[in-house]
């Protein structure tokens, strides 16, 4: 899975952001902090839910349990607003 | 149909099919050369259409029929917005102000009351406050940040808009409200209304342009709650003015 080509990520000092182009069907923004900011990274080039956690779990010190529903938790979300290609 | 204007300091071509374009921008025209171009083609107009009709849809108002010259005015502006990042320049849903040399702009969703409000401020300055633009002016922002409002003919359906660039001093964020009260925002504060009433390209990296040119606007922030009596105006003026 990765991020679809029409959702940009943008860092500003405080927060992380996806912002889909115009031709996205989503018109929304998802803002959140720097643990999002990470995921969405991740998102940019091809991978998994597993390589997603194992990725978080060596940036953060944070128990495996609550990093691997993190990142369920923003997957979910990702892929309930469609920007997620499969 | 060919004619060449000047928009926000950008010479642009604009190839049409249909007249109405060339109307419309004839106080902008220009001798120079072309920094742009933008050609429409029928499927442009195609799609105008579509989206006119899927957002009356959206909001369960009657769908509103509108001629193919008046849809082509669209099309082009929405290219021109799509090439704009890459002039230092976003285009923003609101309606921009001047007074004293200095620009404001209102913005919020559809229907809060961005023009209404503008409107208060006429009533209260006069002849003092001109109307940059009242629906989607253009911001220049350079490279430290400062930015400059610009005039362009697509101005609302009242209709108001003048061809000048005014350095802009501030951006309030709307909301409606029965008593009137404003607070100076942070920048952070501001980016939700900022990223979703700005102009977002459908090429990645023309939004991605937009978002960086968005980070550096180096202007004052405000979320004003009003309603419609002129005192929201006197408070807005008086708060935001130098």
């Amino acid at each position: 899975m990765k991020l679809k080509k029409e959702f940009i990520t943008h860092n500003t000092q405080n927060e992380s952001l996806l912002v889909p182009t115009g031709s996205a069907d989503f018109s929304g923004i998802v803002r959140g902090n720097k643990t999002l900011g990470a995921i969405l990274g991740l998102l940019k080039t091809e991978t998994t839910e597993a390589e997603v956690i194992e990725a978080m779990k060596e940036r953060f010190d944070a128990p495996e349990e609550k990093i691997a529903s993190d990142v369920r938790k923003v997957i979910d979300e990702l892929r309930k607003i469609g920007a997620i290609d499969e | 149909m060919t004619g060449i204007y000047r928009f926000a300091g950008v010479n642009v071509q604009i190839e049409s099919l249909l007249p109405d374009i060339h109307k419309l921008c004839e106080a902008y025209r220009s001798s120079g050369e072309p920094d742009i171009t933008v050609a429409s083609v029928q499927s442009d107009i195609d799609l105008e259409r579509e989206r006119s009709e899927a957002e009356d849809v959206k909001e369960g108002r009657p769908v509103r029929r509108f001629s193919p010259g008046y849809l082509e005015t669209l099309a082009v502006y929405r290219a021109i917005a799509e090439k704009m990042p890459y002039c230092d320049t976003v285009l923003f849903h609101g309606s921009c102000v001047a007074v004293d040399g200095e620009a404001y702009l209102f913005t919020a969703k559809s229907g809060t009351g961005k023009s209404t409000h503008a409107r208060l401020w006429r009533e209260l300055l006069g002849n003092k406050a001109v109307m940059v633009n009242d629906d989607k002016p253009l911001i220049r922002i350079d490279g430290s940040g400062r930015a400059v409002a610009f005039g362009t003919p697509w101005d609302g359906k009242h209709r108001l808009s003048s061809n000048i660039a005014v350095p802009l001093r501030a951006v309030c964020a709307l909301e409606r409200a029965a008593d009137n009260s404003i607070c100076e925002i942070s920048k952070s504060d501001a980016m939700p209304v900022l990223l979703c009433q700005a102009y977002r390209p459908s090429d990645p990296l023309a939004l991605s342009r937009t978002l960086s040119l968005i980070d550096r606007l180096g202007v004052r922030f405000y979320r004003l709650f009003c309603n419609t009596d002129v005192s929201a105006a006197q408070l807005s003026y008086e708060t935001m003015k130098g």
